[in-house]
């Protein structure tokens, strides 16, 4: 038995070990094999030669356009008015959320240059970091309001003008800028005032870019009405039709005009003032400037509506004040 | 002995050829999968389809689907950048209501989308019927949109500004918009999409979008101006997963996170086909939740915005204006469309 056993086992063992190089030898093949394995791999190829011809596509595209607004660009820039955007800003919750919409409106619009004002007594990271971000031409300028002309919490909005100084400072900033262009007082442009919480189409930039003197339009949700307008016949400006006071000189809102960048120039003196009764702000800069009959129409004789009065919510902040007095307020390293 | 001797031999023989056979096993069946895989893939390359110009005398068009290259119509409106066959298309639900700032608002959101490449915009007006305020303006954007209507019954409506939370404003539309989404695009041979809930009085950064178009799954980040905290945001641990939510108001939901600051992957919406924003006996701020807890697990989310530390969308809202000078009978011309 036990030599059978052994005879058995030998034979046993010396097919085993065969047929187990063989398998091995198989096995090592078939490694082998696996990296051959295109399947697996053709996917991913075919994604990669699909993603760089659409690279390629483009920037076919891109040179394509490249190329024919270079020629475009000498003549856009030469003859296209450059739109002055004033917008006096100042430090709350949504001041970030505002001026990034403005500015995503701002972006489709050529031969734009924003002229940001803080009421501050320093420039702001947040408002810095914000304009070179925006990818828009800018001026960052700053003048803090006196503390007596300040709104105090709980004042209601209408009770002391808002962005008087930062409006007349960005006018200095502008004509001394301009005054040093070559092409003195004949440039061309526009200057619009902006507030941050405005609504803005981007037609109505394409409308003012043709203002010789004043321009004017309606402005949307202001006055207490659905819009204020002035009211056209025969091309020109007879009255304005609006709900509150409409016996005052210009009875509008500051979003309804634009003025040439040339009459800006023209007449130096010409600026906001802050000791205006309530609503007088905006005819205390332009009765220097313009007389009713002189006022260009826009919007189809002033029958659209393109810019709307629109005023963002103070943010309910009780349960964050709730947690600052637990001195668990949110990170304040995180800009909101 | 020999029956040791016998074992051990059976087992010396024995063992390695199990050994053996698990390796075949595996490397047989892993070019098995592939074949299929690559079957697969055939069919996703096969038929491809992306969102296109829906023309609005229709409901919703699930034909025409071509890529269209959106014409300028008019010189003044900039055209949206070129639609890219790689990017995932983020589709964009918007609810709407009528009241006088809606213009003011589509407006300004149609400027902020008009920067961002591979977007459509599905816009829900709460109305009977499509207005042609909202047909007018979506045609004059030059976006890529889908304009649906579903009105909320009356008992369902808020009633003037008192914010009743046991009714979610906007569920009904998001829901239409998450059904035409399920008619319109095939589980199977779906284009890579991102379904995005925006609300018209938000404020969106540009950087938001690109944060969420590498969704997998549902991807979250901080909204500021929500739960009467500066910003809400999840809880992110050191691995980078969500473990809970930073707010005051009901942390312990399933989903402590406004519908601003979550994103799903339109794959998910597709393979889950009953899942919808509860309507009926959702408590304040639990709509969301409503709808999350049947599509992911606090697990599966993925953190953006720098593991959530940056804000890229705030939720602004705008204050209702003071139409006091229109009086009873209305001042200005109605005919005039603000």
């Amino acid at each position: 038995m036990a030599t059978r056993m052994k005879l058995k086992l030998k034979t046993v063992f010396v097919l085993y070990f065969m047929v187990s190089l063989l398998g091995l030898v198989y096995a090592l093949m078939q490694l082998g094999q696996r990296c051959d394995c295109t399947e697996h791999d053709m996917p991913k190829d075919r994604t990669i030669s699909r993603l760089r011809g659409e690279l390629h596509r483009l920037q076919e595209q891109i040179r394509k356009s490249e190329a024919t607004k270079q020629p475009q660009k000498q003549a856009t820039k030469s003859s296209l008015p450059t739109i002055f955007v004033i917008t006096p800003t100042y430090a709350r919750l949504v001041q970030k959320a505002e001026l990034i919409r403005l500015s995503q409106t701002f972006l489709h619009v050529p031969q734009l240059h924003w002229i940001v004002v803080e009421d501050s007594p320093h420039k702001t990271p947040l408002v810095t970091d914000l304009l070179v971000k925006s990818g828009l031409t800018y001026t960052h300028l700053h003048m803090p309001t006196a503390k007596d002309r300040k709104l105090q919490e709980g004042d209601p909005s209408w009770l002391k003008p808002r962005g008087v100084e930062q409006r007349n400072e960005g006018l200095r900033w502008l004509r001394e800028d301009r005054r040093a262009q070559p092409g003195g007082d004949n440039q061309q442009g526009v200057v619009y005032f902006a507030d941050d919480d405005n609504t803005y189409s981007l037609q109505i930039f394409e409308e003012m870019r043709g203002t010789q003197r004043v321009s004017v339009w309606p402005v949307g949700l202001v006055g207490g009405m659905k819009y204020e307008r002035p009211v056209v016949e025969g091309g020109k400006v007879v009255r304005f039709h609006t709900g509150w006071r409409p016996s005052r000189p210009f009875p509008m809102d500051m979003a309804g005009f634009a003025v040439s960048l040339k009459l800006v120039l023209a007449n130096p003196e010409a600026c906001f003032d802050g000791e205006a009764p309530m609503g007088f702000l905006e005819s205390s800069f332009l009765q220097g400037l313009v007389t009713m009959d002189e006022l260009e129409p826009k919007a189809a004789n002033c029958s659209k509506v393109l810019v709307w009065h629109t005023r963002t919510e103070k943010p309910k902040m009780k349960r964050e004040e709730a947690l600052q007095a637990q001195g668990l307020g949110s990170d304040p390293a995180v800009e909101v | 002995m020999p029956k040791r001797r016998d074992i051990l031999a059976i087992v010396l023989i024995v063992l390695p050829w199990t050994l053996l056979i698990t390796v075949w096993h595996q490397s047989a069946i892993a070019p098995l999968l592939a074949i299929r895989k690559g079957t697969q893939y055939d069919g996703v390359e096969g038929k491809r389809e992306a969102g296109g110009q829906v023309q609005d005398s229709k409901e919703y068009c699930a034909s025409d689907k071509d890529i269209v290259e959106v014409v300028r119509t008019e010189y003044v409106y900039t055209r949206p950048p070129p639609w890219s066959d790689v990017l995932p298309t983020i589709h964009i639900i918007t609810p709407t209501y009528s009241r006088p700032v809606q213009k003011a608002e589509l407006t300004r959101l149609a400027n902020t989308f008009l920067h961002v490449p591979n977007l459509h915009w599905i816009l829900v007006e709460d109305s009977q019927r499509r207005t042609p305020l909202v047909t007018r303006l979506l045609r004059e954007t030059g976006l890529n949109y889908t304009h649906l209507n579903v009105e909320t019954p009356r008992n369902y409506k808020l009633r003037g500004d008192t914010r009743d939370p046991r009714i979610p404003r906007g569920t009904m539309q998001r829901n239409l918009a998450l059904r035409w989404l399920r008619e319109t695009f095939n589980a199977n041979s779906s284009q890579a999409g991102i379904v995005y809930f925006a609300d018209d009085d938000n404020t969106y950064s540009l950087e938001l979008f690109e944060e969420m178009r590498s969704t997998r799954k549902v991807s979250v980040w901080p909204v500021a101006f929500v739960g009467g905290l500066r910003y809400e945001s999840p809880k992110v641990n050191a691995a980078g997963k969500v473990y809970g939510w930073k707010t005051v108001f009901d942390p312990h939901r399933p989903f402590a996170i406004d519908m601003a600051g979550f994103a799903i992957n339109l794959r998910l919406i597709l393979f889950k086909p009953q899942a919808y924003f509860k309507l009926r006996g959702v408590k304040g701020g639990y709509q969301e939740s409503s709808l999350l807890r049947e599509l992911v697990t606090l697990n599966d989310l993925e953190p953006k915005a720098a593991n959530c530390t940056k804000i890229l969308v705030w939720h602004t809202r705008t204050e209702k204006p003071v139409l006091v000078n229109e009086g009873k009978k209305g001042f200005t011309d109605p005919n005039v469309e603000i």
